[in-house]
Formats: structure tokens, sequence, C-alpha cells
């Protein structure tokens, strides 16, 4: 039998999902959200078995290619260098990313004023700071006030992670150039926090924490949302949003998890499918007013894909480092290289971040695959040169949106409900490979400061596509962008966008932060507007 | 003991090979391979992993017949390692195969974990003890002057 229509749907529980569910909660609108996935059990996780580093190849992979979910969808990425990743489930990819919590600076929302390259965005550092500051109180962050790369105040309201043998060999490394480094801003609780336990140095973000200290939004906004009478359903999965003779979304058509198609009626509808799901859901969403996909009037849906381009460097240390100890990727970050440098031969900046060794089967798996561990009579001596002598660290390239990198539907693929995959096709931009460049040598140039005796190098990172962003985008001109600066969708006024499909640009930090104080930003002007919210 | 998949023989040489993949350290801190008993287990999921019984067997085929009568516990170490590798010219993907796998189940048992120095245990739910953060670190940076460029609105 059908479900009563609901107030609000809500189309995707992670990261986004949770944040704006939490927010509209208590206006006490009947609020449903639709999940594809499924809740994640503590027991469920890889970190309480002795095989958690193998399943990182396996069901709690990045990519939905390989993972064998029934749950996930394809991403065909054929067509990029860059591999998408995602997870679904209640709490979405924040069950796998790393934690890393980072703002954006100002100048991430005035890149066509102050340097004359892709667009503006229609609000501010300023408007987004208050949001900031909830989301990081929500999601409990770690991390330490006064760094000098952020306007100030800015005071995680939890202390910062240690740092360990590895992070404090790497800080004296970056003092003795004299850049810029600052323990990370980290999701992940430093000390009991809200009910949920404080980090125990595990070192297995990167698959779930069992202990809940990282903060995956199932253990932060959803059990408050829950409580204040907001309901999940899961392993459903949105087909289509239907849209009614006066142009407005009136629903959804989606499988059930036995596979059956339902419908749900709303009054609005809310996507939170990520920058690969929300624009393949409003593709495969065509009707008579939409016949190229839903709110895509002005072309724009799947268009300026946007990655963070990644580069590994690792360093190999003559000493053991504990680098198996402690939070993955949460260690400390340097914005030396953050903002537009005239001098350089590309526009704006890079961010680093440090990260962890690798365990004892990576160590052994990584060596074969790059010749440096031996099988053999030589096996031991290869894999103790290795082996918690390593210490890694990413650089992340702020990417600028180009048309030409996009989402489409797969016509070949789909989805073990027979909706079309999505497909990726993307090119790494002149700017981003000099960037690149210039980043990867600045990473070895810290990393033998630091003591390394040598380095190893993978760039870009095809693993890294994990910020999925800008196929959606905001702004205040319906020809050249989907949703309005609240994230209401120019051509369905009862359809809101809130992951990071709305990105105007990408900045070159972690983006779950921002996404989810986007949210709450759009949550705040829903519920100032809720008697004319359709005007 | 007599394994589902591979009689009391052929286990016996693919823990040879085993120890060939990974020896036993020359200190004496680390077991082989074989030693380990990984034979059992790789034989073990030979049963339900059909490309892994083919591999394994066809590797097993060859490494018998390119060591004759004598057989493969009748060579020494550095004559073991050359047949090792020629049988993996003949099955290709053989040596790649074994290496992967042997790492994978190596690495994780508890004798070898401790002699990495690390707790014979899974990270969880025990985790690791740590120095908590040391803000003398950052004395350089703090007195550094901001970093971000100033927009319009002021900050």
């Amino acid at each position: 039998m059908p479900e009563a229509p609901v107030d609000v749907l809500i189309i995707g529980a992670g990261a986004s999902g949770a944040a704006i569910a939490w927010s509209l909660a208590e206006t006490k609108m009947n609020i449903l959200c639709l999940e594809q996935g499924d809740w994640v059990k503590s027991t469920d996780y890889p970190g309480i078995g002795a095989d958690w580093e193998l399943r990182q190849f396996g069901d709690f992979g990045l990519s939905p290619n390989g993972r064998g979910r029934s749950e996930d969808y394809p991403v065909n990425d054929d067509e990029s260098p860059i591999q998408a990743s995602m997870f679904n489930a209640v709490g979405g990819s924040t069950i796998l990313y790393a934690g890393h919590f980072p703002r954006f600076h100002p100048s991430d929302f005035r890149v066509r004023a102050l340097d004359g390259v892709a667009d503006d965005w229609p609000i501010d550092y300023d408007l987004l700071a208050p949001y900031y500051e909830e989301n990081e109180r929500m999601m409990g962050v770690s991390g330490l006030a006064g760094d000098p790369a952020y306007p100030q105040p800015k005071k995680p309201p939890l202390p910062p992670l240690p740092l360990g043998k590895l992070g404090n060999t790497l800080a004296a490394g970056f003092n003795q150039l004299g850049w810029h480094w600052w323990p990370s801003d980290s999701a992940i609780a430093s000390q009991p926090y809200e009910g949920r336990d404080g980090c125990i140095n595990a070192g297995t973000c990167l698959v779930g924490c069992p202990q809940g200290a990282k903060a995956s939004t199932d253990v932060t906004y959803w059990p408050l949302a829950i409580r204040q009478g907001v309901r999940i359903k899961t392993r459903c999965r949105v087909r289509e949003i239907t849209v009614g003779d006066n142009g407005l979304a009136d629903g959804v058509v989606y499988f059930d998890e036995d596979g059956n198609e339902q419908k749900q009626k709303a009054e609005v509808v809310i996507v939170a499918c990520n920058g690969i799901g929300t624009p393949r859901l409003l593709l495969n969403s065509k009707s008579k007013q939409f016949p190229d996909g839903l709110a895509n009037r002005s072309g724009m849906v799947g268009k300026n894909l946007m990655f963070h381009p990644y580069g590994l460097v690792r360093g190999v240390f003559p000493e053991r480092l504990e680098g198996y100890k402690g939070a993955t990727g949460c260690v400390i970050m340097s914005q030396e290289f953050y903002e537009t440098d005239p001098a350089r031969d590309f526009v704006r900046g890079y961010s680093f971040e440090m990260l962890r060794g690798m365990g004892p089967v990576f160590t052994a798996l990584s060596g074969m695959s790059t010749g440096d561990v031996d099988w053999g009579a030589d096996h031991h001596r290869t894999y103790d040169e290795f082996f918690d002598r390593t210490a890694g660290m990413v650089v992340i390239c702020e990417d600028l949106p180009e048309a030409c990198n996009t989402v489409t539907l797969d016509p070949q693929r789909t989805d073990s409900n027979g909706m079309p995959a999505a497909k990726i096709t993307y090119r790494l931009s002149d700017n981003s490979r000099k960037m690149l460049d210039h980043a990867i040598e600045r990473a070895k140039e810290v990393l033998h400061a630091a003591g390394a005796t040598r380095t190893t190098t993978e760039a870009p990172l095809q693993v890294a596509g994990w910020h999925l962003m800008g196929t959606a985008r905001m702004g205040r001109d319906p020809e050249t962008s989907v949703v309005n600066e609240w994230g209401r969708a120019h051509d369905v006024r009862n359809l809101f966008i809130v992951d990071g499909s709305v990105f105007v640009t990408s900045a070159a930090v972690n983006p779950t932060n921002t996404i989810q104080s986007l949210a709450l930003y759009v949550a705040d002007t829903m519920k100032k507007n809720l008697a004319n919210l359709f005007d | 003991m007599t394994n589902q998949t591979l009689n009391d023989e052929r286990l016996q040489l693919l823990a040879s090979v085993l120890d060939l993949v990974i020896p036993p350290s020359p200190d004496g801190n680390k077991p082989g391979a074989g030693e380990l008993g990984l034979a059992n287990q790789l034989a073990a999921g030979m049963a339900g992993d059909a490309m892994m019984a083919a591999m394994i067997g066809a590797g097993l085929d060859k490494i018998e017949q390119l060591a004759g009568p004598d057989g493969f516990a009748a060579l020494d170490p550095s004559q073991r390692q050359s047949l090792l590798e020629k049988a993996n010219e003949e099955v290709p993907g053989l040596v790649p195969f074994l290496t992967f796998r042997v790492y994978t189940l190596y690495y994780q048992d508890n004798r070898v974990l401790e002699a990495l120095g690390l707790a014979p245990r899974p990270p969880h739910p025990v985790g690791y003890e740590m120095e908590p953060f040391d803000e003398s670190l950052l004395a350089p940076v703090r007195g550094r002057a901001k970093l971000y460029r100033t927009t319009e609105r002021g900050e």
C-alpha cells in the first residue's frame, strides 16, 4: 500500500541529507529519507578482524565498481584518469572518509573576482561561517584554534588528535623549511563527545570506525534527527523524481528492498545523492516539461564535474615511525601553497595532508606492485626497509570547473534495478597538471627535510575520486546554473539540492564540512521562508 | 594431514614452494610461509575458488615436472628459486598469484605480527596509546602573519 504523502522527502542519507534532516526536524514537518544503502553495524566493520587491510580491496573498497554490493550503482569511469569513490549506506561516504574537516578559505568563494577564472559563488565565507561552526559542533571536530591560514575566531570543539612519532617527524620537516602546517581539523572525536567514544588510534578510519569516534553521520546527525521524528527507509533506490502538471516536483518513483516499484508523494523534494548520484537521478527524471532531465533547462546538470586531482608522495625513513598508530589521514595539514601566487605558472593552489604509514599487509602488497619488496631470499630485508618506515603525504589541488567534464547516463550499463549507470568523462586541465607538478616537487622537498632517504610518487592518484562536485551548480542566473543561492532549483521551486553538486568551484580542501554547512544554511533559509517557500 | 583438495605429498610440495616465496628470516624471528602452515590455508581455499585451484594445481604440476625424478626437495635453495621462475614462465602469473595470496595470509598471522613488533590482534577494539599533541612544535607557525587572502567583506 502506498505511503501517505510526506511534507519533505530527502533522497540520500549521507553527509548532507543527514544535516538537512536534522535541521528541518524542528519544524515538526513529516520528513522521510529514502536511502539505497543500509545501516552499517559496528560489528560489520573490518577493523575488528585480522583481515581488515584486505577488505579495503573488497566489500569496504572505495570504488562502487569493485565492492559487489547490490546497493551500489556502477560508475563507468573508463574515460577518466580518476576513479569515482563513494559509499552507499546511512552515513554515505562519511562511512569511509578520512574525516578531514577543513573549511574553505574566503578566497575560494571569489575566484573570478580575485583570479579571473571560473565563477564567484553567490554566497561567501562570512555567510557560511556560523554554519561551519554549528556543523563542527554537531560532528564533533578535533583541532586547534589560531591557525594563521584561516580567519579567526575558528575554534574546534575538541582538542587535536595526537601526531605521534610520524607526525612529529613531518612537522619538524615543515619547520625546517619555514612552511605552514597545522594539526588537521578532524571529524574524529579526540575524547568522548556527545555519547560517542573517543578515538583509540586504531588506524582503520578508511574502512570505517567500529569505535564510533569518527563522525560518520549515522552516529552524529541521524540519531538526533530520528529522535525528533524523521524517518529513514533503507534499501530504497529512487529511480526518478516525478513532476505534476504545475511544474512542481510531486514525489518519486523508487525500488524497495525487494525490487518492487513504489511511489512516494511529497510537497518538497531534497536531493542529497552526491556529485555523481544527483545528476544521474536528475538526468533520469525526464518528462514532457523536462525532456532533458529535471531542472536542466540550463543544460548544466551533469556539467562541470570537479574532483580534486591528488598526488601521493611517500617518503622512506631510516627509523620506524609508529605509523600504524593514529587516525589514518588526519595528522597535519599544510596550506603554504594554498593561495594564488602570480610567480607560479598556474592559478589557485593546493593543500598538503599527511598520511599515516601502511599496515603489514598493505606494505607487502604495495611493495609487490612497485617492485620494492622482493619474494624469495631477499624478502625480509626488502620488506623491513619499508615496514613502518614510510610516511605519506597527499597533495590536493583545486580543480576548476570545465563544461567538458561531465556526468551522463551510461547507454549500456545499469544497476541492479535496471536504472542506467553513471558515466563520467573527465580530463585533467593544463592548470591542474602544472599545479600537481609543483606540488609533487614541494612534497619531496619537505619529506627529505623531515629525513626521508627517498620518495615515491603517484600523480594523479587514480583512486582518489572521492570528492564529487559541481554537477548542479549554484548561481543567480538560471541560464548558467541549476540552483539558486540557497539550493532551490531555478526550474522547479520545490526541489532543493544540498550535496557537492552545487559547488561553483572546488577549493583545495576536503569538501564535507562545506557540503554539510551549506545543507544547514539551505535548511535555515527554508525555515525562514516556509510561508512562501515556492514563490 | 590430507587436505580435501591436495594429498599429503602435494601439500608438502606447496609448503616448500611457499617457504621459497617467504623463507624464514635470517635471524630466525619470522617463520617461513610454509612453516607457518599457509599451505593448508591455501588448499582449503582451493575448494571454493576454481581459479585458485586451477592456478595452484597447474603450478604444482609444472614444478613436479621441472624438478624431475629426484623431486623439488632435493634441490638447493637457489636451484628451487630458478625452478620456480621457470615454472612462472610456463604457467604465466603463477608467482604473482602465489605472492599475493601468501603476503595477505602471512602478514595477518599473529606470530608474524609479534615478530614485527606489533600487538598480535586486530586494531579494534583495543587500539594504541599515543602521546597527546605537543603544542610547542607550532611555535614557528604561530608567529606567522595570516596566510589567507582578504576578500571584499573584511576578512
